[in-house]
């Protein structure tokens, strides 16, 4: 009994980190910019959607505004900071240390206007539990494993099927090549990030809807989805969103047989050891 | 000759009332605070009682003619920040005293202030350690164990994580399952589980932070063991919470007289909360005590500030409080929340 709601609670956890974990692969594998500021990306999303709330706005509205806006805002760190930069020809360092300080900017501006308390959205339903046998999950839950599942099959289609997907595969593939056949790679980077600034934004209204919302709260996840990404196979979507949902069920399993301090520092050791046997990840031939 | 005699006594009115006004100086004593960061609201509202008292003795003129000042440094809750700022405030501005708060910052300064001997007052940290950390360490609240003693003995008739073991077990209880949680937590799911499949009567709660979370991820699984905990449970938002309904905790009993309480409203546009109370009450212990001081006409340093509020020993500002070690001994109360109020159950005296 306790294993299974352990389990689902895990599959809730990892399905969540998984949307994280694809939408961080899909700007590293393209731009190899190590994109830290995704994190408030993803914290200010739910930000925006607890203000649309608190000001009435309808339900579907205070959804889809902050997601808009986050793929705007990640448009913009593309454009107006990591372009310049390239074009200065910034070394790996120097980007890496402009996005932690964009983070750094985006944490304090919000915890300046919100507070650095805990905030809670004002919904009712969100908390409703619904029984399935021994298993109980409210309806946030339930909608973040229905609207991630739904991200992870969305962005596979896109990356298969689309010739905007295909672009940014070629781009990921080889920048130089993708740029001596004017498949333009700097407004691919735009798209990339603009596409998986929208995609973080799921998850960052999702889980504090459920949990509350903290303005430091996005870098945990971003550290955890970057490890199933390397895990994962850089690159692969599949393999992200797979090692992201193992590593969560594993912390929440791990509990079964040691103390819950244990479980992160167990759960990666594992992932050590698997990444000395298999260091390109587990989908790294499969993109 | 008169006329001698009369300039020389307003020559010496003069002396006299020059040499008063020498030995009226500002008195400066500092405050290590979290002023930014995700401790900054409860450092606020710690500034804000220190300066709140301070600012209400210079308006009545000081402490024996003497205005008081304090220097406020922000550490962040950091324990690194603090060092620099302990060094700053007692190199540079020879601080006799310093207000802090938060247990790794004041565990960390502890150390120096032993060294240095300078007088750290700490009104809002409660990790077990900080009660033999220093000499010059005063706790003006109990530590969590002193707490989860009195809830232990409420927990078997219905009780730091090492204390809680220690006095339930002497209390008569068993322990059948604990599980650590890390600050800023939310997701507490994982961990109820685990306890709840131990089947225990009572789950102890010590936690600063995601209180509310923690109740109504409880109410969502349907957990029906009683859940206990300290003062960090009065948080309003948990208690006006339905999913709270029967959660018991002790409680340090602190309250501001309305007329005190609406000048702080008007002074800075909030309520005198909890840690604004404790550090409004901590300042006051610390104006007797330099009061003493000066009476005594000592100069102001940590170890004479220290003696004398050990001579003091009691205090009663907004509570009665009494030093018979570093740690204060203070009334409590034990609380039941029940329909979004918080519920006396049971009042429990001075030790």
């Amino acid at each position: 009994m306790l294993a299974l709601q352990l389990l689902v609670t895990g599959l809730v956890t990892g399905c969540a980190l998984g949307v994280v974990a694809i939408s961080f692969s899909l700007v590293y594998a393209t731009t190899k910019i190590f994109h830290v500021a995704h994190a408030g990306i993803y914290t200010m999303g739910g930000y925006l959607a607890w203000s649309l709330m608190a000001w009435h706005m309808p339900l579907l509205l205070a959804f889809l505004v902050p997601v808009v806006a986050c793929t705007v805002l990640g448009a913009l760190m593309q454009s107006q900071l990591y372009a310049r930069l390239a074009r200065r020809r910034a070394t790996h360092l120097v980007v890496l240390i402009a996005s932690l300080g964009t983070l750094a900017v985006i944490q304090n501006i919000i915890a300046a206007v919100y507070t650095p308390n805990i905030l809670q959205f004002p919904l009712d339903w969100s908390s409703r539990m619904v029984a399935f046998g021994p298993v109980r999950l409210n309806w946030t839950q339930l909608l973040t494993i229905v609207v991630s599942v739904a991200a992870y099959a969305g962005t596979m289609w896109f990356a298969h099927r689309t010739i905007l997907g295909k672009r940014i595969r070629a781009v990921a593939s080889n920048p130089t090549l993708a740029d001596i056949t004017r498949l333009q790679p700097q407004t691919v980077y735009i798209y990339v990030i603009a596409i998986a600034s929208a995609l973080v934004s799921l998850p960052g209204i999702l889980v504090p809807l459920d949990l509350g919302l903290q303005p430091y709260n996005g870098v945990t996840p971003l550290l955890t989805a970057t490890i199933a990404m390397i895990a994962g196979g850089v690159g692969s979507i599949t393999g992200a969103f797979v090692l992201s949902v193992a590593i969560a069920v594993l912390q929440n399993l791990s509990l079964l047989v040691m103390p819950g301090e244990w479980s992160i520092g167990v759960t990666f050791f594992v992932f050590v050891i698997f990444m000395l046997f298999r260091p390109t990840g587990l989908f790294a031939a499969a993109r | 000759m008169r006329r001698v005699y009369t300039g020389m006594a307003t020559l010496l009115a003069g002396l006299i009332a020059a040499c008063t006004a020498v030995k009226a100086e500002t008195i400066r004593f500092g405050g290590i605070l979290p002023l930014t960061g995700p401790g900054a609201l409860i450092g606020t509202a710690e500034m804000r009682g220190v300066q709140f008292a301070v600012d209400q003795a210079n308006a009545k003129g000081g402490v024996r003619g003497n205005q008081i000042e304090v220097q406020f440094e922000d550490n962040q809750a950091k324990p690194d920040q603090s060092i620099l700022s302990f060094n700053k405030l007692t190199d540079l501005q020879h601080v006799s005293v310093i207000f802090t708060g938060y247990s790794g910052p004041t565990l960390a300064m502890a150390p120096l202030a032993t060294r240095k001997k300078v007088l750290l007052v700490n009104a809002g940290a409660q990790a077990d350690g900080l009660a033999k950390a220093s000499p010059y360490l005063i706790n003006t609240l109990p530590t969590i164990g002193g707490e989860i003693e009195v809830i232990s003995r409420w927990a078997v008739g219905v009780a730091g994580r090492d204390d809680y073991l220690k006095s339930f077990a002497e209390a008569g209880g068993t322990i059948v399952a604990q599980e650590a949680s890390q600050f800023g937590q939310t997701d507490f799911r994982p961990a109820l589980l685990k306890i709840a499949d131990a089947k225990p009567d009572v789950m102890l709660v010590v936690i600063t932070a995601g209180l509310l979370q923690m109740a109504q991820e409880y109410k969502q699984l349907d957990l029906k063991f009683t859940v206990a905990g300290t003062t960090f449970f009065a948080d309003p938002s948990t208690i006006a919470d339905p999913s709270s309904t029967g959660f018991v905790h002790t409680q340090l009993r602190i309250d501001a007289p309305p007329d005190l309480a609406a000048q702080f409203k008007a002074k800075y546009d909030t309520d005198m909360e909890f840690f604004a109370k404790q550090y409004y009450n901590a300042a006051q212990i610390i104006l007797a005590t330099l009061d003493k001081v000066l009476a005594d006409n000592k100069p102001v340093t940590g170890e004479t500030m220290h003696d004398a509020l050990f001579e003091i020993r009691k205090f009663q500002g907004l509570i009665p409080l009494e030093f018979k070690t570093n740690t204060a001994s203070v009334p409590m109360d034990i609380n039941e929340m029940r329909d979004g109020k918080d519920v006396l159950l049971k009042e429990i005296k001075l030790q």
